[in-house]
């Protein structure tokens, strides 16, 4: 078993507010530990895309303090562009992020600025295109894809900077099942390769069921960061920020409760309780036909 | 729409932009230097035709594409065939020009020449990839950031007024003239406050990427450049020998 990991991004106590006066976060703390997959969850306004954008160093912190592997964050020009290249931000509306003519250039734009020679982007073009499986569009205008695509180029275009911890705003907003199904596997990748993921979502079924730690945004404030298998037991707390346990808890409690199943392992989607479900039918098959030999020997 | 269909779907998209836009600028040369209305008008059935044929482009695509420009040097030309002079009586008399029929088919002819030596060059190049060529050839950032921010909001305002428009339409929002007028301002209101959002998002999101001067941006890279160049050379200048000869 692996020790606690460093934390990669954290926030102490920050507080940040709009030109309007709103809050945007209020004493909000948290840590990143470094290869993890986070979820950040919370209702609309509870101050997700806020504390992304404090990441990124696109807003700086009124009070507390944002430390990127252990250091302050430096607001200055060469300090910003350095934060920038390891923490790349995904935006919600790919319409907001994408503003080059074609796949090609936009996801060149990053690279670029990092001051890369043209042989290096080619390359990280290319290989960042292939990761999200677009390398075939790379031509093609931005405005013929598909929202799917565009959300793709959006990643693309970060990925090619070869961030560090990629931080993606509500990824899976906007897109079908399927769509939702490839962009996932997309993110096991990253994850498989070391990047550091961090993702904000409304849908408390996918963050059970994808994340390792699960933050919790109320009103501008992490109320909560938990690893995603202590989730059951949270399920008051989960309710005061306006959110609801995923069904699968209560499905699974529900089978213990009958003696259908062990409270150990914890299925995490309904996907894993039907397989513990057909497991445990094929062991009492197993059992019934052990038992109908033994007496039969007898 | 239909320009950017046929710059995207022709057969000679994987040309290099560079060859096209030469026998472009040859095509141009070919009809400032054409001396004669029917050299010009040579030169103009002759590019059309290399269009069409070499980049697979329907005559009838190329007619929609030509036909506003068309519109437009048709009215230019024919008022070159009405003069306005006073009469003996000092009363301002309106009356034909046959004197300067010769001047207007030599202008319409080049015109005309000029106008199919650019729809060569649109019809069968994105607009990428001639932003591309042109950073190769240095113009200035500046000129270029303008030129991709207004490629991409084209298509982003486009949408984001159908929508809107739409929304509109299904609220019977268009079903008087008086309600009509009220939903176009609403609308144009709305994309005011859109432009203004939007650009302030694109901005944020080109910070987020480490952005803290101009737009860079890859070019297409294209594999048989300097060939496709050399044809290009040859080709313009059979059209420039065309105008001049003819």
């Amino acid at each position: 078993m692996n020790g606690p990991r460093a934390p990669i991004l954290q926030l102490d106590e920050v507080m940040y507010h709009y030109a309007d006066g709103s809050s945007g976060l209020d004493h909000c703390s948290l840590a990143i530990a470094q290869g993890s997959r986070n979820a950040v969850i919370g209702v609309n306004g509870s101050g997700k895309t806020t504390l992304f954008q404090h990441a990124n160093g696109l807003f700086m912190a009124e009070h507390g303090s944002v430390r990127y592997a252990g250091q302050p964050l430096d607001y200055s020009r060469k300090g910003l562009r350095e934060l920038r290249s390891k923490v790349g931000l995904v935006f919600q509306n790919p319409d907001r992020q994408l503003f080059s003519a074609s796949v090609l250039e936009d996801v060149s734009f990053g690279p670029l600025n990092l001051g890369l020679d043209e042989a290096t982007v080619r390359r990280r073009v290319d290989t960042a295109l292939a990761a999200v499986g677009m390398l075939e569009q790379a031509a093609k205008p931005v405005h013929a894809l598909s929202f799917g695509q565009k959300k793709r180029v959006c990643i693309a275009g970060v990925l090619a900077m070869e961030p560090e911890l990629l931080v993606l705003d509500e990824p899976m907003a906007g897109l079908d099942p399927q769509m939702q199904a490839e962009l996932l596997a997309v993110l096991e990748d990253l994850h498989d390769k070391g990047i550091s993921l961090l993702i904000s979502t409304h849908d408390v079924e996918f963050a059970y069921q994808w994340a390792d730690t699960i933050h919790v945004m109320q009103q501008g404030r992490c109320v909560l960061s938990l690893d995603a298998y202590d989730l059951p037991a949270h399920g008051a707390d989960l309710a005061r920020a306006g959110l609801a346990l995923p069904a699968v808890i209560g499905l699974h409690a529900e089978l213990v409760c009958q003696g259908l199943l062990k409270p150990r392992p914890q299925p995490r989607s309904t996907r894993e309780l039907l397989t513990l479900l057909g497991a445990r039918e094929k062991d009492n098959s197993m059992l019934e036909n052990s038992a109908s030999l033994a007496r039969r020997a007898v | 729409m239909l320009i950017e269909r046929c710059a995207y779907s022709n057969h000679w998209r994987s040309v290099s932009p560079a060859a096209k836009a030469l026998f472009a600028m040859c095509g141009l040369l070919a009809a400032f230097l054409a001396a004669k209305p029917q050299a010009a008008c040579s030169v103009a059935l002759l590019l059309a035709v290399v269009t069409c044929a070499g980049g697979r482009i329907r005559p009838l695509a190329y007619l929609r594409a030509a036909t506003p420009a068309l519109l437009f040097l048709a009215t230019g030309s024919l008022s070159l065939l009405i003069s306005v002079h006073a009469s003996p009586a000092g009363v301002p008399q309106i009356g034909w020009a046959p004197n300067a029929l010769p001047q207007m088919a030599h202008l319409a002819g080049r015109s005309l020449a000029a106008l199919a030596a650019l729809l060569m060059l649109v019809l069968t190049t994105p607009l990428p990839d001639s932003i591309g060529l042109l950073r190769r050839l240095h113009v200035p950032d500046l000129l270029l950031d303008l030129m991709v921010l207004c490629y991409r909001m084209l298509f982003v305002f486009s949408s984001a007024m159908q929508d809107t428009a739409s929304a509109q339409a299904s609220r019977l929002g268009y079903a008087t003239p008086r309600l009509a007028l009220r939903s176009a301002g609403m609308l144009a209101a709305n994309l005011t406050l859109q432009v203004w959002q939007r650009a302030t998002a694109l901005h944020t999101a080109a910070l987020a990427r480490a952005n803290d001067g101009p737009l860079r941006f890859l070019s297409p890279q294209f594999a048989h450049a300097r060939r496709d160049t050399c044809i290009a050379g040859l080709a313009g200048m059979a059209v420039i020998a065309l105008g001049v000869l003819a």
